[in-house]
């Protein structure tokens, strides 16, 4: 792990083997003066008051990724219909069938290594290897909420309407944002997640 | 809404939505801070109307006209000074001259509903109250009880913008680190939002020892971002909470309000921290 000053009122911490589990530590440590830890794919940028810019640097050596993430021993369930507009597309990307590539998404286990993008969208980790594919060349300008993509590694679920290059596959109805809801969002950074095949 | 519309939306102009101090605790979700791309100009009304700074306020890059539904005091940054509307009396607010985003306060503070504890329109992720549109009708919170003190401000100096950087925590990437973006004058590209600003400059060696495409980091407001073809972009309130571009250094955040109201052709000096 590295540190880098990130300005006066934020630090990154680099080379980090699992993000969340970091920042699940530093979460339970409560340290006054954090505003906000933000896990990425192999980093966690720590925003604070600027007062406390130094010392909480001193901290954030100190920190040992020991802590399970909230949900990450408890999966929530997705139930998908695998009807998207781009399931051939990706079973041709991936040289495999599209009964194949149902079936490695459906028996996977993921969990969320990070959120960004829009809010509640959860980078989930654990795709099947068979099913790595960059992103497609031409984004959509619109895609549905609830629409299930597969991409560069990770696998998503789009929770609200927005502009997106991932190969579609399918389509949820759970609500994966919603801000009255405490938490708003369904998936955070550690929730392991599994997805059930229903019929359309 | 929780109050007696007071405000009502005759022309929303552009780029006009209410704005606060932003919702923290949430960019792990992928809510970004947003809030006022000026704060400091945001707080500047809020205290010629005797409000907190953290009040909601309209901001607006111009042509936005608001009409009063009951007497309320308000103070438009168009000329930095304070009054009160009667029933029925108009107010326009445009952007002073050389700068870009504008704000109207209103004693008391839109009190429209707050959303995961902002009133703060997100332009990127959507989250917040509805958007404003001609014919909103806009709530204004209790009177504070506060006394009112100076009724103006003084505006702006229109000297030459100069912005003091620290360095990202890529600096170390890029030939001639931070010092490579303080040599050179730069100016403001008409790219610009409450998500951030593109800077252009002459001659400005992009290339970094990163092989491979970087992965996405957290970002920070005020953080410089490097895109491959050397044009640099500052983060503003609304930046989305990660990026995948290097970041080779951090504006210093009070001098970021000097910045964000450069408006496109403007030239920025930038030096170190």
């Amino acid at each position: 792990m590295s540190r880098r000053p990130y300005g006066p009122v934020a630090w990154l911490l680099d080379d980090l083997t699992d993000p969340a589990a970091w920042a699940a530590s530093l979460w339970a440590m409560d340290v006054p003066g954090v505003v906000e830890i933000i896990p990425a794919e192999s980093t966690v940028v720590v925003r604070c008051a600027r007062e406390r810019h130094d010392d909480i640097g001193h901290v954030l050596d100190m920190v040992v990724p020991t802590s399970r993430a909230e949900g990450s021993d408890q999966p929530v369930t997705i139930d998908v219909v695998y009807d998207g507009p781009d399931i051939a597309a990706l079973a041709d990307a991936a040289r495999v069938s599209i009964d194949d590539v149902v079936r490695l998404h459906v028996s996977g286990s993921y969990d969320v290594a990070f959120c960004g993008f829009s809010p509640g969208f959860g980078y989930l980790r654990g795709i099947d290897r068979r099913l790595h594919v960059p992103r497609r060349d031409t984004p959509r300008t619109s895609v549905p909420a609830g629409s299930i993509g597969v991409a560069a590694g990770y696998t998503c679920v789009y929770p609200s309407s927005s502009p997106g290059g991932w190969y579609l596959i399918g389509r949820t109805t759970a609500s994966m944002w919603d801000a009255e809801r405490n938490p708003p969002a369904l998936l955070r950074p550690g929730q392991s997640v599994r997805f059930r095949r229903v019929p359309a | 809404m929780n109050a007696e519309p007071a405000l009502r939306i005759v022309q929303v102009g552009f780029a006009t939505t209410v704005q606060d101090h932003g919702r923290v605790g949430l960019a792990h979700l992928g809510v970004p801070t947003g809030g006022a791309v000026d704060r400091r100009t945001h707080d500047l009304v809020n205290r010629l109307v005797g409000n907190p700074p953290d009040a909601a306020t309209i901001e607006t890059m111009g042509a936005l006209i608001v009409e009063a539904l009951r007497p309320v005091v308000v103070a438009s940054s168009t000329d930095a000074s304070r009054q009160t509307l009667g029933a029925g009396a108009r107010i326009r607010v445009d952007a002073p001259p050389g700068s870009v985003w504008a704000y109207l306060g209103v004693r008391g503070g839109l009190a429209v509903d707050d959303v995961l504890g902002s009133r703060s329109q997100d332009t990127l992720g959507g989250v917040g109250p509805v958007a404003l549109v001609a014919g909103s009708a806009l709530p204004v919170g209790p009177d504070p009880g506060t006394e009112l003190a100076a009724d103006h401000a003084p505006p702006r100096g229109a000297t030459e913008v100069r912005v003091r950087i620290w360095d990202g925590p890529h600096h170390d990437w890029f030939i001639g680190g931070t010092q490579s973006l303080i040599r050179r004058p730069w100016r403001i590209t008409s790219e610009l939002s409450r998500v951030g600003v593109r800077l252009e400059a002459g001659s400005f060696d992009p290339s970094t020892r990163a092989q491979d495409q970087m992965p996405s980091i957290g970002l920070t407001v005020g953080a410089v971002q490097v895109t491959p073809s050397g044009e640099p972009i500052v983060m503003l309130a609304n930046h989305p909470t990660t990026g995948g571009y290097p970041v080779i250094a951090v504006v210093e955040p009070d001098d970021l309000p000097d910045l964000a109201q450069c408006r496109p052709g403007m030239a920025v000096r930038f030096r170190r921290a």
